[in-house]
């Protein structure tokens, strides 16, 4: 039975070397098998796609693809899902993101131009990166903490809460903006830098796929900070702990002296707020503050967390592996976008693999579990 | 009589009057305990046979055999000289068995009548025949004397506890029942109720039911019951006629073991008094008072549903208390959650440890140092290098056995998992640590271990209450003793007093303050 056990962890070979072992420990059995797809997946996309006379595959592999098309593709999604894995490891789903996102979105606009509802309030100064990027950030601290409200002193179902304020969000946008109409930011530059920006330029990197180095895009710095921190967040501090355990097992988590309230309450906060930030992003992006910028984007993003493996019930899952899976999204429609494959198709791919990802880890699951069991009965 | 397919045994010699339900050798292991051991038994149609015995003697186990919800190990179950191997309760059903458990399974969102038909309500033309099924259940209601406090048309979530027993009887008439078994039905019913349902039993008995009557209540037995059997570890003591039994015979038959290998605790002197608990009453408890010392291991005894488990989560703030006052260190403290339990120097190790006292996902060092993680961090940065080795050290001290600390918890055995809940409670360093049932489900290796460590932790100046309902371990380990029943404590016993008798008595006796506050209910 302990030939079941170790088959079902992992194909590569980890018995061999010390250094070895430990680096595939360290990476985590469940990362390997996301590392493993993406490099199939990379695979499909620049050879096998070619023996089945798709064109475009060799266009992967060049600076224009990876560092313009990929890196600030995964960047909104991405964000989302990194605040949406601290939820679903606590056992939640805060749904309404893409909604705070849109609140957001409107709000750094409304501040950075001095229109719309919060923007005539005159609180903050007008043409200031700062404030704008605050002012988003902020509004989806308070739409945060407005959904731990409600499911901590209201004992509303998280799935359930979000669900309504995903509506009720969705409409505050537009209220937000005036007259509903989108704000323009295009007369921003100071602003629209943190979407079209770009760091290292001038690094003396050779072309790659016959284009240039073109830097790495600010969007994506922004992106890969929030991940660590969000990382560093769950994995080192008394705060990630808490909430593995919060998802893991409420109860005992609340009988070794955790106040779940309070936690859940932060829980939401941290998601809503980066949920604004995304929103602001969004603004910069697409140089308008537009009610329907987020519209959408919640799903994705709790697709990537779940293709990233963690328990639907809660208390299993890690920030690195939900970035292995937002990378895995972005490889896949940015692969199929060069073959040619229309959005349509791609949506298709991305529901398979979601569901094939995670009938994968049941299997693995059930035999483990079968492998455990059936050794428990013999001892 | 049709022939059954399975090979029947050759017919019993002496005559048995039909309906007769024969319990032959039945046996049923679970890890680490036999349940049953070579039990045989007849229940006879026409008469009350009560089962008795302590928690864990064996009654559920037999009863949930019997409800076919258990297959016996071996052994054979026969009715009319047909044997059955029952393959689920639907069989037992089939066969006009019926277990009334204590909390009935009833549907909420449909009424009384459906309840009872529920799965073979008459049709007509495809649809339900709502007239018919009324027409039916009332009948039926009335004919047993039932229909005014059982209306048809109350839904089954508005249903008392006494009227889901009914209407899980009233299913089993409807059916022809010819064994019915009742596990301790007077629980939860008012006395009045208790006058129905005896009236009730009697007048199946007479139509010649044959009726199994689980309880803890001796008096009730002594009045209902026709014969008695008592359970003991699993193995049946004694089947007398209850006219030949009265309430000190049914407890020494009871307990009647011997106390031979069980663990003796070294005592100590004890110091000051580190938990006073005064004049407490909550939803479950009524005027409970008792204190406990430093140094001192205290029993809690009493049967299943004393409400010892209900104090413990009273006192650690996770169930809520109406008023009185609890005093740690000589400290009036107000406890409303368990962080500010644990804050003022309390521990608690649950009954449930996996539902309630691990993160069965999670690894042995987080569940271990999660309730000293403030204590490990700062500026919210879990100190990992500190943590592995205070953890590493309650591990050895404790020697659980696990490959690493990074281990999941739900891969260790019970035991095991029981000396991380504990290893995470003596990290904390609390003044009082709670533990109820500690060795419960834990092989009986695991269980010295676990007896020598609470007597280790008492000797170190820890104020234990020690809540379990095994009464070798609690007189073997306890320096005091308090007896509760019904949400009281009807006595407190020194070491030198406590005997499983004396014990025993104060839990089960159906004294005058239990009746006294049905009456004030």
């Amino acid at each position: 039975m302990s030939n079941e056990a170790l088959t079902t962890q992992t194909t590569t070979p980890v018995k061999r070397d010390g250094t070895f072992k430990r680096v595939i420990n360290a990476i985590g059995t469940d990362n390997l098998t996301l590392i493993f797809a993406l490099v199939i997946l990379i695979f499909l996309v620049t050879v096998v796609s070619g023996w089945f006379g798709l064109t475009g595959g060799d266009k992967f592999f060049s600076w224009q693809n990876l560092m313009n098309s990929l890196a600030q593709s995964i960047v909104i999604v991405g964000l989302l899902a990194v605040g949406q894995t601290v939820v679903i490891v606590g056992g939640a789903l805060d749904i309404s993101v893409g909604s705070v996102a849109s609140m957001g979105s409107v709000v750094a606009a409304s501040v950075l131009v001095g229109v719309g509802t919060v923007g005539a309030l005159g609180i903050f100064p007008t043409s200031n990166v700062f404030f704008a990027v605050l002012a988003g950030i902020l509004t989806g601290s308070v739409a945060g903490l407005i959904n731990g409200f409600i499911v901590t002193k209201l004992r509303v179902n998280a799935t359930i809460a979000t669900l309504g304020t995903l509506a009720a969000f969705a409409g505050f946008a537009f209220l937000l903006a005036p007259d509903g109409k989108p704000i323009g930011v295009v007369t921003q530059p100071a602003f629209t830098w943190l979407a079209q920006g770009r760091f290292l330029t001038n690094l003396p990197i050779p072309d790659l796929g016959g284009t240039k180095w073109v830097g790495i895009p600010v969007l994506t710095v922004i992106f890969l900070i929030v991940t660590i921190l969000f990382h560093v967040l769950m994995r080192y501090t008394t705060f990630g702990r808490s909430i593995y355990a919060l998802g893991g097992n409420p109860t005992a988590a609340r009988l070794a002296g955790i106040n779940l309230d309070r936690l859940r309450i932060i829980m939401f906060v941290l998601s809503g707020s980066v949920a604004g930030l995304t929103g602001v992003l969004l603004t910069s992006r697409t140089t308008s503050g537009n009610p329907v910028n987020g519209t959408g984007l919640e799903l994705q993003a709790i697709t990537a967390v779940f293709l990233g493996g963690a328990a639907t019930s809660g208390g299993k899952g890690t920030i690195f592996a939900t970035f292995l899976a937002v990378l895995l999204v972005g490889v896949l429609n940015n692969g199929m976008n060069l073959l040619g494959f229309n959005t349509f198709v791609q949506k298709v791919a991305l529901g398979f693999l979601l569901v094939a990802a995670v009938a994968l880890s049941q299997l693995r699951q059930a035999r483990a579990e079968k492998a455990r069991t059936s050794t428990a009965a013999k001892s | 009589m049709t022939i059954t397919a399975s090979a029947s045994p050759p017919p019993e010699t002496d005559v048995r009057p039909p309906g007769t339900l024969e319990i032959r050798n039945i046996c049923k292991a679970f890890p680490n305990v036999q349940a049953l051991d070579n039990v045989s038994l007849d229940i006879r149609p026409g008469e009350v046979l009560a089962f008795v015995g302590e928690n864990g003697a064996g009654k559920s186990t037999l009863l949930k055999i019997i409800n076919g919800d258990y297959q016996p190990d071996s052994g054979t179950l026969t009715l009319d000289g047909q044997q059955f191997s029952f393959s689920s309760p639907y069989a037992a059903h089939k066969a006009g068995i019926r277990v009334i458990y204590q909390e009935p399974e009833i549907v909420p969102g449909v009424d009384v009548a459906e309840n009872i038909w529920i799965g073979e309500l008459p049709q007509r033309g495809g649809f339900v025949d709502r007239r018919r099924l009324y027409e039916q259940v009332q009948k039926g209601l009335e004919e047993y004397g039932f229909a005014d406090i059982l209306p048809v048309h109350l839904m089954g979530d508005e249903l008392s506890p006494a009227q889901r027993q009914l209407v899980e009887i009233m299913r089993a008439l409807k059916e022809g029942v010819r064994v019915l078994a009742l596990d301790e039905p007077t629980s939860s019913l008012t006395d009045e109720e208790v006058d129905r349902l005896f009236t009730l039993v009697r007048r199946l008995r007479d139509e010649g039911v044959a009726i199994i009557y689980v309880s803890h209540r001796i008096k009730e037995i002594l009045e209902l019951c026709d014969r008695v059997a008592v359970l003991r570890d699993g193995r049946l003591i004694a089947v007398r006629p209850a006219s030949e039994l009265d309430n000190n015979e049914i407890v020494r038959l009871m307990v009647g073991r011997e106390i031979s290998d069980i663990f003796q605790r070294r005592r100590n002197d004890t110091g000051r008094e580190v938990l006073r608990v005064e004049n407490l009453n909550s939803y479950w408890h009524s005027n409970v008072n008792f204190h406990i010392n430093a140094g001192e291991v205290v029993g809690f005894a009493g049967l299943v549903g004393a409400g010892r488990s209900e104090l413990a989560k009273v006192i650690f703030g996770e169930m809520p208390k109406i008023s009185g006052r609890v005093i740690i260190n000589g400290k009036e403290v107000d406890i409303s959650h368990p962080e500010e339990a644990i804050n003022n120097g309390i521990g608690f190790a649950p009954e449930d440890r996996k539902r309630e006292g691990l993160v069965l996902i999670r690894s042995v060092l987080e569940n271990a140092s999660i309730a000293i993680l403030k204590q490990l961090s700062r500026f919210t940065f879990v100190n990992q290098h500190r943590e592995r080795s205070v953890v590493s050290g309650f591990i050895e001290k404790l020697q659980v056995r696990t490959p690493s600390v990074e281990q999941e918890v739900s891969k260790l055995s019970g035991g095991n998992q029981q000396k991380v809940v504990l290893a995470r409670w003596l990290a904390a360093k609390p003044k009082v640590l709670i533990l109820d049932e500690p060795t419960r489900g834990i092989d009986v290796g695991a269980k010295a271990e676990i007896y020598r460590l609470i007597d280790d932790l008492a000797n170190e100046g820890l104020g234990i209450m020690f809540i379990s309902s095994e009464l070798p371990e609690i007189l073997g380990l306890s320096d005091r003793i308090y007896v509760m029943q019904n949400g009281r404590i009807t006595g407190e016993l020194s070491a030198a007093e406590a005997t499983e008798e004396a014990v025993l008595a104060l839990a089960m006796a159906d004294q005058l303050t239990a009746t006294a506050s049905r009456s004030e209910n």
